[in-house]
């Protein structure tokens, strides 16, 4: 029952498809799509070589701007990014940029071509805590530019959600594997089951290192009190960790419940439909209007067969798994007893013994430096989104800012 | 990221890249070569340049373009003649080009009624700092009939001027030909003859792209009328290219260098020119509808390809594919090549069976049950019309027979084209 979780669930453009969607672009003078890549990807230029027979440029282009653009392909939310305000909507429909994207990287990797070039070591030392998309993208931007760095990572694989949360049918592990592949071979190292804090200090690191990045990203699921030490329950990126180590081959029970309603909550309940669970109930406290996660997301969970309540909090739990939920505006009670609930309420950051504090989930300091330390800070604890395109261009930021710092020193 | 030098020498000037704005609106004024010359072009052939006394005075609106299904912009047909602007401030606009872009290569395009307009130009420009020159023998849209493709087509008009051209200058200089005509090869020797240095090819050709309806008037419409004019763009590639490759293999110019132009949009356009012999390449209409923009793909993806091939000179790609271009009776008739069909890329329209059908050789059978083609081998002439219409690229050339009581020879080395897919 796995292989449908396993394969990816978009169908990718053949060269024809990617042409013909290609020929869609209006070729936009101020392209709205350029201007609205959180990471700089660039859009409009990369259908432009690609509308004129230059996929390989293409490629160049997409690979030199996002070095994770074969991830970003995937699971950008272009709806609300790129796609936003693309003039082709003016005629009918935003063309397909993630899937144009993830045809060109596929190409990239089809031909194996080798584009980022790096330069010559400069014999300065950058140490990065974290390896999800801020992290590895800080890291290979230094490295390009003859950084020596070195990322510590507690987990036994690299990638943070990449690797762990987002699921197989999303985002193969091949992917990732191949985009860390080729960092490391700009000469990345990467140090792992390594936490930072417990492992390893943070002040040895700022002794050792020229600088510091911290990229621990939102590490754990949230809970919620009325669950807390119940055996029925499991953190939704618990969960959707599992799956992702074990390939899929995990035992999903018959019944159910699952208590959010953002992307975190799709992914799971959709995991389980994809992995044979019969009866997947979502309650979420949002009404459909103010939903959260994306509609792509919405549709793929709908289209699974997910039963999904909206407006509905949660107030106790009895003994046997039952809970109950209360409407938010309405007078109206419902009762769920399942075999497993699985809770996607957030994440949240830990910065246990970095030396830094928080404000509202995210450092509490402006810009990308920890002010009057050699302690830089980016993706999701940093300022602004938290989705992987902004973690990439949070890594182009802080990278840039370490080497105005590293480059100012002297 | 993929570097070559696309430098190359044409007429004894070097150009930081063969890609230049042909003559036309596109290389009208300072500002919009200046433009070009930052986005990366190589050289600009600024717009004509007429005689003092000819008064320029355009029809408005002035372009109609060929569309085909969805396709905008097939061809481009113009009904627009030389400069516009006055002698005096073209020829400021060439001097202040050259002072601040000295390493892009400014070539500028005249035309005259007679001599002394040519030879007048010729040293007019020359003084304002061009590198080099073209001679227009070929609008085809003039209202004087000493001027434009008229000239092109008249060689004793082409020598002549030439000639004239080159008592007034030293600068290398070509004469650019008008498709409208059968042979090219005649003006370009009468022109080589004359004093030229080079060619440029082709204008464009003699058109009328549509016709409204209603109005019973060809497009564009000039106050209830329309004329014949120039036609351009995409469509009009195959043209150049033929020319080109007549102009490159004839004894009397195979080593006289050429411009081309002609429908030049991507990369793989310009490659087709340089493989038949082109040391430089010229574009209006591509611009005119995507902007100088396209240049950046143009050279990256040139480079692309010079890296494919493994050249680091532009120069080794010359002419390469002329050799291979032969006279049709010395072409291998001794084989046919019998369609193959991929049932897992089929979708089962069957446009083979009926381009097979209604313009070939009845030979593409359609099996009703399962909905797919196959061929009858005695039927099927290997003309592969079925190859071409298909629209997922399911057949390609396959199995190779030679024909009954042909000469053995050894089938598989022959060198076939590996899909006739045309995306
Ligand atoms: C299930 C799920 C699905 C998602 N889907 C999408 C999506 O489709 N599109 C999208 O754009 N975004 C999505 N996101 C959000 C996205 O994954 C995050 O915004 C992004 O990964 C944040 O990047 P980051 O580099 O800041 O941190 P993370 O990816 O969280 O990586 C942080 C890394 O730091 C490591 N770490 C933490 N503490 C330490 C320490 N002390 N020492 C060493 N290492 C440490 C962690 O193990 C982890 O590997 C999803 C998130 C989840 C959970
Ligand atoms: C609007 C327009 C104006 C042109 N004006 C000139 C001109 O002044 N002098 C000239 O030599 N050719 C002129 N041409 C011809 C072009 O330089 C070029 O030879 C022709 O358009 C074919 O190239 P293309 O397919 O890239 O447009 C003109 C073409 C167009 C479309
Ligand atoms: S990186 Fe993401 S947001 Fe940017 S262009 Fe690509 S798909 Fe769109
Ligand atoms: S906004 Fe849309 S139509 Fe315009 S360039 Fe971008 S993708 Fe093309
Ligand atoms: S090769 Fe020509 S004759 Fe043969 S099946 Fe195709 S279209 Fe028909």
């Amino acid at each position: 029952m796995s292989e449908k979780y396993r394969e990816e669930y978009e169908v990718g453009f053949s060269p024809r498809l990617v042409m013909e969607e290609a020929s869609r672009c209006l070729l936009c003078l101020d392209a709205p799509c350029s201007s609205s890549c959180p990471a700089g990807t660039d859009p409009a230029k990369f259908i432009r070589s690609l509308r004129f027979k230059n996929v390989k440029g293409a490629a160049e282009t997409v690979r030199i701007n996002n070095i994770l653009g074969a991830i970003c392909a995937r699971v950008c939310p272009t709806e609300r990014y790129c796609q936003a305000g693309c003039s082709r909507s003016g005629i009918d429909k935003p063309i397909e940029i993630g899937l144009i994207q993830r045809y060109i990287t596929d190409f990239e990797d089809a031909l194996k071509m080798d584009i980022v070039e790096v330069k010559e070591p400069n014999g300065k030392k950058v140490a990065v805590i974290g390896s999800g998309p801020a992290g590895l993208t800080a890291a290979a931007k230094l490295a390009e530019d003859g950084y020596q760095v070195t990322i510590y990572e507690k987990e036994a694989k690299a990638g943070g959600y990449l690797r762990y949360g987002i699921p197989e049918y999303r985002l193969p592990n091949q992917i990732v594997d191949k985009e860390i592949k080729r960092i490391v071979e700009m000469g990345v190292d990467i140090v792992l089951n390594t936490k930072v804090g417990e492992d390893i200090k943070i002040e040895e690191l700022r002794k050792e290192y020229d600088a510091v990045i911290i990229a621990v990203g939102y590490s754990e699921g949230k809970m919620l009190p009325m669950f807390e030490n119940n055996r029925k329950v499991i953190k939704a990126v618990d969960w959707l960790k599992k799956c992702k180590d074990k390939k899929g081959n995990v035992k999903v029970p018959e019944n159910v419940l699952v208590v959010g309603g953002g992307d975190v909550a799709m992914d799971v309940v959709t995991s389980l439909k994809l992995l044979g669970c019969p009866h997947v109930t979502d309650v979420v406290y949002e009404q459909f209007s103010e939903f959260k996660a994306s509609k792509k997301e919405l549709e793929n969970a709908q289209e699974q067969g997910v039963t999904i309540i909206d407006g509905y909090v949660p107030v106790a739990v009895a003994r046997g798994g039952i809970v109950k939920f209360k409407h938010r505006v309405i007078p109206a009670e419902l009762k769920v007893k399942a075999d497993l609930i699985i809770l996607a309420v957030g994440q949240s950051p830990n910065v246990e013994n970095l030396g830094v504090e928080l404000e509202k989930g995210e450092i509490n300091a402006k810009g990308v430096r920890v002010p009057d330390t050699n302690v830089f800070f980016a993706g999701d604890i940093g300022h602004g989104e938290k989705t992987v395109v902004w973690g990439v261009r949070s890594g182009k930021e802080v990278a840039f800012e370490v080497k105005r710092f590293l480059g100012g020193k002297k | 990221m993929v570097k070559k030098d696309l430098s190359i020498t044409f007429m004894g000037v070097k150009f930081p890249n063969p890609f230049c704005l042909s003559s036309s609106p596109v290389g009208n004024c300072y500002d919009m070569c200046a433009k070009a010359y930052r986005e990366g072009w190589g050289g600009v052939v600024f717009k004509t340049i007429g005689p003092k006394h000819y008064l320029i005075d355009e029809v408005s609106p002035r372009f109609d373009a060929l569309t085909k299904e969805a396709e905008p912009f097939v061809g481009f047909k113009n009904m627009e003649q030389i400069a516009e602007h006055s002698l005096e401030e073209n020829l400021a606009d060439l001097r202040r080009l050259k002072k601040e872009f000295p390493n892009q290569v400014l070539i500028a395009s005249i035309m005259g009624s007679n001599e002394e307009d040519w030879e007048v130009l010729a040293k007019l420009v020359t003084e304002a700092g061009a590198d080099m020159i073209e001679l227009n023998f070929s609008c085809p849209q003039m209202t004087s009939h000493a001027m434009g493709s008229d000239v092109g087509s008249n060689p004793e008009l082409c020598k002549k001027y030439c000639a004239a051209v080159r008592r007034s200058t030293k600068l290398p200089f070509m004469a650019k030909m008008t498709p409208n005509i059968t042979d090219m090869c005649v003006p370009a020797i009468a022109s080589i003859e004359g004093g030229a240095d080079g060619i440029a090819a082709i204008n464009t050709i003699k058109s009328i792209i549509n016709v409204d309806l209603d109005k019973k008037v060809g497009l564009p419409i000039i106050n209830g009328k329309s004329s014949i004019s120039g036609y351009s763009g995409k469509a009009v590639k195959p043209v150049a290219l033929r020319f080109i490759q007549q102009m490159k293999t004839h004894p009397q110019l195979k080593d006289v260098e050429i411009s081309g132009i002609g429908g030049i949009e991507t990369w793989e356009d310009a490659a087709e020119f340089i493989l038949l012999g082109c040391k430089n390449l010229q574009v209006t209409t591509g611009i005119m509808q995507y902007g100088y923009r396209i240049v950046e793909d143009m050279k990256n993806g040139l480079m692309h390809y010079m890296d494919e091939q493994g050249v680091d000179k532009l120069e080794d790609l010359v002419g390469l594919a002329n050799k291979n271009i032969i006279p049709a009776e010395e072409l291998d008739r001794d084989y046919k090549v019998y369609p193959e069909i991929n049932n897992d890329k089929c979708v089962g329209c069957g446009r083979c069976v009926i381009s097979c059908y209604d313009g070939a050789h009845q030979a593409m059978e359609w099996d009703k049950e399962n909905r797919r083609p196959t061929c009858n081998k005695d039927k099927c002439v290997g003309c592969l019309l079925c190859g071409l219409v298909c629209p997922v690229g399911a057949i390609k050339p396959g199995e190779r027979v030679l024909k009954p009581g042909r000469k053995a020879k050894n089938l598989s080395k022959m060198v076939l084209q590996e899909s006739v897919e045309k995306l």
